[in-house]
């Protein structure tokens, strides 16, 4: 086996990755054996050094040390959580001044319109209702400047070239604008010139000015530019982008910094490493910290992409079931999905984010009928409240579980809370059975029919949206509520296999110890292949693509070294977004080769983005008539960072073993009442197979296998159903 | 394929058959196919939701992804296209979001295909593409606004079809862009077509791509959202398939059945627990200016007022009849449409007002009698009418019932769902040649993705917050826009100051554009398209004693001084506004002119200027009544400039050199006082103004234009016994 020690290349044992939600802070702490377990502690939002310690010191007792002796051997320390999503829902971020291109004041408040962001199906459509979001900056901040950059057009050298300064920038709008926001008191300056995505120069210039201006005025606040935060097309996505690092990523760099310093205090000797949205790690230090917004659903899926590699999956669907969603995604090729505008509290950003895609389903989503007999599922939640079994006034899909049988009311969280099942079936009979005519078990039948046909129609819809046959997928499911549901959410569903883990309450933690070190550059460029394209006009085009890549990883080297890696182990990935002349759209396109700088290497890049467009869509939509346009490049780069270790043990029989068994009890399942057995997780042994009707216990989760369904356990204690 | 055998074996798989029942059953029993007992329902409610939930989340996956080979911003983000499921009949089983009142155009065109025996005749078959945008006989309101429909036929039957609509960039009529206003007759509508099969087995053919490149300005743009609305149609198409097969061809057609009937009922419980019975009228204004502009067709060459005129009748079940009698007679412009195509605009905010928490079906319009009174500019008496800007008018009618319900919402005490109802959108518009010759056409579509919304009795409205034909507000971004049209640059994008209907509380302030030109190359012509130009009093009337929305202007600026502007380091104008007053103060020179009416065609050169405000909304309640606070922070935040605040709101106050506004609280009492005063000296009795009015026109003592409006609204008997009853004229008086 290989052991964490090995990899690291150090004599460190563990791994800590944190994920502070907004009610409690996890902690997973990684054994150099491979086995983990984890801490859980109140998050403290006014002093999150404190609940992180705390956290880390209840993981830490559960194997008998204490978190100064974990850090004192801790190989890395990851850090995600929920914190920038609190600072802008409460308004409590650095007061923001702006400055923008003169003409566009008010792009704060007119935000693009997209006053439905973030609403459920009924909510957009009831659109008298629709208001904006709250502005992140106060719009008596904003200050124009004159200046003007061309951003260049669909007719590329037909008419004025990208970068064309159309108007100088006014250095006196900039002193003035400055000075009425040092007057205002503001925290911290953003800058969005428009089309600076192209070019960079006036955004510069005018941060020169600033800080020229600020040092006179003895003020120390940073000045940041839209050009270096989200060097993308579309002024109010970059925007927001903008506002959030400002408003939200310095402040929240502030509280990881914080808590790296009481880490370091405990006796850890690294660098706290915090999620990015699109998967990967990075230290405080990262220039663009925003990148960090959504983390908590990503860890889930960088754990998938490791196993996935780990088992040889080239594709995987993952399915997240929690309290209050069902949140699903694709690794493609043992690549994550990326999308490039990501709508978050009410914001759309210009942000590569891992591509999730979620329904209101969870394991404490409300049920409900209307006045018309209509059946309601969620997206109410009861959250840690359970359901009527336990603290909630509605009945949840937990209550139909427990009343169904399902879950075991005496062993929720491994017996420390006791469920009501009495008053779970009493609800189920009062609210829907009766109403509807049906028998209890009937309406709890059919509610988890709802439910779990809800969460399939997702998982397909992921797939088969982007033209892919589900056939080639393996779906792996975790989260508290997803091996419970797995049995309903995958059935008649034509999967290369359904997997599971015995960690799976806490895969996404896990996931966040797996991320990579990685940093992703994007750069915008302008470049048509028309059609009938020459050599040398393609030769022309390839270098201009390869000299994107070059500058994007240069500007790597730099920021990584800023960081304390050691540029010259970095490893490169490469891609471009890629479109038809005319489309609005571009498409990410993955490409093997880490030099573009001949005609061929072209043919080859334009063969990869009709592979990617085909896979998406008909015949019918492509055009290759129109030529095509390559409108970003974008490199990642990839940095050592200690792994955790998945053990491979020996394959026993098929038998479970004796201690496994726990007991046998009734469940109502799909219109019948069967003997389940019940078998206790930590007994089981790789090779063992626990054919249904079973249930799988353990203090965390559930695992129900329907009689003629069995689950196989293999080397890596990785659950098949089958 | 033939479906239908000399015996009738199949007749009644037709859709000849099932278009008549249905229509027969429906009259018969007042509801859907005669669905009485919705059995599906009752016997497996939790089957008959999964069913549902199935053809809803196939329209949806299709939007998602299709709507990514767009080549126009309508298309692919804000919200100017629309994908659906239909029945056999066209009647909407599911929808998607964004241009959802388009569901009213499906049942025109399959209709129409069935009228002409196109189960004969190229025939039905799975997997066909049938394309139409032509107003008399696909629904489509305009040309503009092109359809693709895919039929789902099994075993000869057709079952369903998949469609969906977009607005495309350019049209192809002699005035570019998508909104023609200088028209004759539908021969100047651009590139009209009626349905017809544009391909077979989810494809199109080749000469269909080729027409669109030869017939319009920017033939690929077309042309890629072609492909995207047929990519949608295909996935509907396989889901669809796949439903079948798991539920059964006998499920399908009975839940489709009950699917519609449950929604009619539960839309029309909506409207009757929301709603006041009785009848709403209103009316409202257009000038059609083309005096001049169409010398070579004397018949069209002459200005025009058309009157837009509606009941909306509510009755004590719910159910709303719109009644359009006294709009005018259809003219040679472009403002006429068809009963389809008016249908789209009336519908506009009835599923959002009364089907956003029920399955959005078809069973909205079942609900919804419209009557267009033939002549009328909603339904011509003659198949060769201009459509060309029939939005813009009908726009003007679906706010006038629009403002009917949320009074109605108002009288119910239902507070936060009624506001003063606008959509005040603009769109330029034009074709332009590049220096080497390469020819191009265009439509900026910024405005027509947001306007603001109008007052609440108990707030203030928000800019750039709603939109009446789709649910997805968004304006776009500038970025993209430059892009694609390239001579034109904003200088500005933001809101107009002062720029809304007033009152108590005020409409939220609307946006201005100024677009500035750079090389313009062998020529640019620029023109506008949209909705609130050219009207003499806008379609809302404001809401208890508030002021409704401003109309959209334009300014023009041309030969400008621009570049000795920017050398000099000067302000340069970032507002219509703003420019109109920089003309006057001298800071820019040149040709300003400012348009409160359709613009002809303007030819521009480098550093001209096209400016824009629209989107404005309308304010509820009495501006004296305002809160003398909420004016003081409006002129805070520089959206109502201190001199207009004391003329509109009788309030007086001053910004000092720290912008910090300081409020003279006893002038303030005494302008108000003032304001009142004069308005009581201006005043006279209802009793006087009517009699004096009447006189007016018992003398014909009015502007040509006028009369003729008149005339050309008596002309239909009801609103001529209505007209002659309100001014109590003599049975033989004629106007």
């Amino acid at each position: 086996m290989e052991s964490l020690t090995d990899q690291l290349k150090t004599e460190k044992k563990y791994i800590l990755a944190l994920d502070a939600g907004g009610t409690m802070t996890d902690t997973i702490l990684v054994m150099d054996d491979g086995t983990f377990t984890v801490g859980k502690a109140l998050t403290n939002k006014q002093n999150e050094s404190a609940s992180y310690l705390e956290s880390v010191d209840d993981a830490a007792k559960s194997v008998g040390l204490t978190s100064a002796k974990v850090h004192e051997q801790a190989a890395i320390s990851i850090y995600a959580g929920t914190g920038m999503l609190n600072t802008l829902l409460t308004g409590t971020g650095k007061k923001v001044g702006l400055l923008v291109t003169r003409g566009f004041e008010d792009i704060s408040i007119m935000e693009g319109g997209l006053t439905y962001l973030g609403q459920t199906q009924s909510e957009i459509l009831h659109n008298q209702l629709h208001s904006h979001t709250r502005p992140i900056v106060d719009p008596q901040n904003v200050y124009g400047v004159s200046e003007r950059i061309s951003g260049g057009s669909y007719f590329m050298d037909k008419h004025i070239a990208p970068g064309t300064v159309l108007a100088s920038l006014s250095e006196k709008h900039v002193r003035s604008g400055v000075e009425k926001l040092i007057a205002a008191k503001v925290e911290v300056i953003g800058i969005l010139f428009i089309n600076s995505y192209i070019d960079i120069s006036h955004e510069h210039r005018a941060k020169e000015i600033a800080l020229d201006v600020l040092k006179k005025s003895d003020v120390d606040i940073p000045v940041v530019c839209s050009s270096d935060i989200a060097p993308v097309s579309k002024e109010n996505n970059r925007l927001k982008s903008l506002l959030l690092q400002c408003s939200a990523a310095e402040h929240t760099r502030e509280t990881i910094t914080n808590v790296e310093k009481a880490a370091q205090a405990d006796g850890y000797d690294g660098r706290l490493l915090t999620l990015l949205s699109y998967g990967g790690a990075v230290n405080v230090e990262y220039p663009r910290l925003y990148e960090t917004v959504i983390s908590g659903p990503v860890g889930g899926m960088m754990g998938a992409q490791v196993m996935s590699r780990k088992l040889g999956l080239k594709n995987v669907c993952t399915a997240d079931m929690g309290g209050t969603s069902f949140d699903v995604g694709l690794i493609v090729n043992n690549m994550l999905s990326i999308r490039k505008d990501p709508d978050f509290a009410g914001h759309r950003l210009a942000l590569p984010m891992v591509a999730i895609d979620s329904v209101g389903s969870g394991a404490g989503s409300a049920i409900w009928i209307d006045e018309y007999k209509r059946l309601h599922v969620g997206p109410e939640s009861a959250g840690s409240d359970v359901g009527l079994c336990y603290k909630y006034d509605k009945l949840t899909v937990t209550d139909v579980n427990v009343a169904m049988g399902y879950v075991d009311p005496k062993y929720f969280l491994g017996g420390k809370i006791t469920l009501d099942a009495e008053k779970a079936r009493k609800a189920l009979k009062e609210t829907i059975a009766d109403p509807l005519g049906l028998d209890i078990y009937e309406a709890g039948k059919g509610i988890l029919e709802v439910v779990n046909a809800q969460m399939r129609e997702a998982a397909k819809a992921i797939m088969v949206s982007k033209g892919y046959n589900t056939r080639d997928f393996t779906m792996m499911c975790y989260g508290g509520a997803g091996p419970v549901h797995m049995w309903g959410y995958t059935q008649d569903f034509e999967l290369a296999d359904v997997i599971t883990f015995p960690y799976a309450a806490a895969f996404s933690a896990f996931g966040g110890a797996c991320a990579e070190y990685l940093h992703r550059y994007h750069k915008g460029v302008v470049l048509t292949i028309p059609n009938g394209s020459t050599d040398a006009e393609k030769t022309k085009i390839a270098l201009k693509i390869d000299q994107a890549m070059r500058s994007l990883e240069d500007t790597a080297r730099l920021e990584m070294k800023a960081e304390g890696v050691d540029p010259e182990k970095l490893e490169y990935r490469y891609g471009f977004y890629g479109r038809y002349m005319g489309q609005l759209e571009s498409f990410e396109t993955l490409i093997d080769l880490s030099c573009i700088k001949t005609p061929g290497d072209l043919d080859r890049i334009i063969a990869a983005f009709e592979d990617m467009y085909t896979n998406i869509y008909p015949e019918g939509a492509r055009f290759p008539d129109a030529g095509y346009a390559v409108t970003e490049v974008f490199v990642q780069a990839i940095a050592p960072k200690a792994m955790p270790v998945i053990i491979s043990h020996e394959l026993q029989g098929e038998t479970p073993p004796d201690s496994a068994y726990v007991e046998t009890r009734q469940v109502s399942h799909e219109g019948k009442f069967y003997d389940f057995k019940v078998w206790q997780m930590s007994e089981l042994q790789a090779g063992n197979v626990v054919q249904g009707p079973s249930i799988i216990r353990d203090p965390m989760t559930t695992v129900i296998i329907p009689p003629e369904k069995r689950v196989e356990i293999d080397q890596y204690m990785v659950l098949h159903y089958r | 394929m033939k479906t239908v055998t000399e015996e009738g074996v199949f007749a009644e798989k037709t859709l000849k058959f099932k278009l008549n029942q249905r229509d027969k059953l429906y009259s018969e029993t007042g509801h859907y196919w005669g669905v009485k007992e919705l059995t599906l329902k009752e016997q497996d409610p939790i089957r008959y939701e999964r069913f549902f939930s199935r053809l809803q989340s196939s329209v949806f996956a299709a939007r998602e992804k299709a709507r990514f080979v767009a080549a126009s911003p309508g298309g692919r983000e804000m919200g100017e296209s629309l994908w659906a499921l239909t029945t056999a009949e066209g009647d909407t089983l599911a929808i998607s979001l964004g241009f959802i009142s388009h569901a009213a155009a499906f049942p025109v065109s399959i209709k129409h295909m069935t009228d002409n025996d196109f189960e004969e005749n190229p025939g039905i078959n799975d997997g066909d593409v049938f394309g139409a945008d032509d107003p008399m006989t696909s629904g489509a309101p305009h040309p503009g606004d092109t359809y693709t429909l895919v039929p789902i036929v099994i075993e000869g039957e057709v079952l369903a079809w998949a469609c969906s609509v977009n607005h495309i960039m350019e049209a192809g009529a002699p005035q570019a862009g998508s909104w023609p206003v200088f028209t004759v007759d539908t021969f100047m509508d651009g590139f009209v077509f009626p349905p017809m099969k544009t391909g077979e087995n989810l494809r199109q053919a080749k000469w269909w791509e080729n027409l669109w490149m030869r017939r319009t300005r920017a033939g690929a743009m077309n042309v890629l959202d072609d492909k995207m609305r047929l990519a949608g149609c295909s996935m509907i198409h396989h889901s669809l398939h796949e439903i079948i097969k798991e539920y059964g061809v006998e499920y399908y057609r009975q839940a489709c059945k009950e699917i519609i009937e449950e929604s009619r009922r539960m839309i029309l419980d909506n409207m009757r627990s929301t709603m006041v019975p009785g009848q709403y009228e209103g009316s409202c204004f257009r000038i059609s200016m083309l005096k001049g502009q169409q010398k070579i067709w004397p018949h069209a060459d002459k200005d025009e007022l058309i009157h837009v005129h509606g009941v909306l009748s509510v009755d004590k079940k719910g159910s709303l009849v719109w009644d359009t009698e006294g709009s005018s007679r259809w003219g040679y412009h472009g403002f006429n449409g068809y009963p389809g195509g008016a249908d789209v605009a009336l519908h506009l905010q009835m599923t959002t007002t009364f089907a956003h928490n029920v399955k959005a079906t078809g069973g909205v319009n079942m609900n919804v009698e419209s009557i267009y009174h033939k002549g009328s500019i909603y339904n011509p008496d003659t198949e060769f009418a201009s459509c060309a800007n029939i939005w813009a008018q009908s726009m003007q009618m679906e706010c006038v019932a629009g403002n009917a319900i949320h009074l109605s919402f108002f009288m119910r005490g239902y507070l936060e769902e009624a506001f003063a109802v606008d959509d005040a959108w603009e769109g330029i518009q034009g074709s332009g040649v590049l220096d080497d010759g390469t020819p191009y056409g265009f439509t900026n579509f910024e405005w027509v993705g947001g306007t603001a919304m109008g007052a609440y009795s108990f707030k203030d409205g928000m800019p750039t917050a709603w939109c009446s034909h789709t649910q997805l507000c968004n304006i776009g971004n500038s970025e993209e826009f430059e892009y694609l049209i390239p001579p034109t640059h904003h200088l500005g994008r933001k809101l107009e100051p002062g720029y809304c209907g007033h009152g108590k509380h005020r409409g939220g302030i609307g946006q201005t554009a100024v677009h500035w030109m750079k090389e313009t190359g062998q020529r640019l012509g620029v023109t506008r398209g949209g909705v609130a130009t050219s009207l003499t009093s806008y379609v809302s009337l404001g809401m208890n004693g508030g002021y409704p929305a401003p109309g959209v202007v334009t300014v023009t600026a041309k030969d400008t001084n621009l570049d000795e502007v920017f050398a000099a380091g000067g302000d340069t104008p970032t507002t219509a506004g703003e420019l109109l007053e920089y003309a006057k103060e001298g800071k820019i020179t040149g040709n300003v002119k400012g348009w409160k009416y359709d613009p002809p065609e303007q030819s521009m050169g480098e550093d001209d200027l096209w400016a824009n405000a629209a989107g404005g909304s309308g304010g509820w309640g009495d501006p004296l009544e305002r809160d003398i606070d909420a004016v003081v922070e409006d002129i805070r935040i520089g959206q109502v400039p201190e001199g207009f605040a004391k003329v509109m709101y009788g309030v007086v106050a001053t910004k000092d050199e720290n912008d910090l506004v300081i409020l003279n609280e006893p002038e303030t009492k005494a302008e108000r006082e003032r304001l009142y005063a004069r308005r009581r000296s201006e005043s006279i009795p209802a009793k006087q103004w009517w009699a004096e009015e009447r006189k007016k026109i018992i003398e014909k003592n009015m502007r040509n234009e006028l009369l003729v409006m008149y005339r050309k609204s008596v002309c239909f008997d009801g609103y001529n016994k209505h007209f002659k009853e309100f001014w109590q004229l003599d049975e033989d008086f004629e106007i």
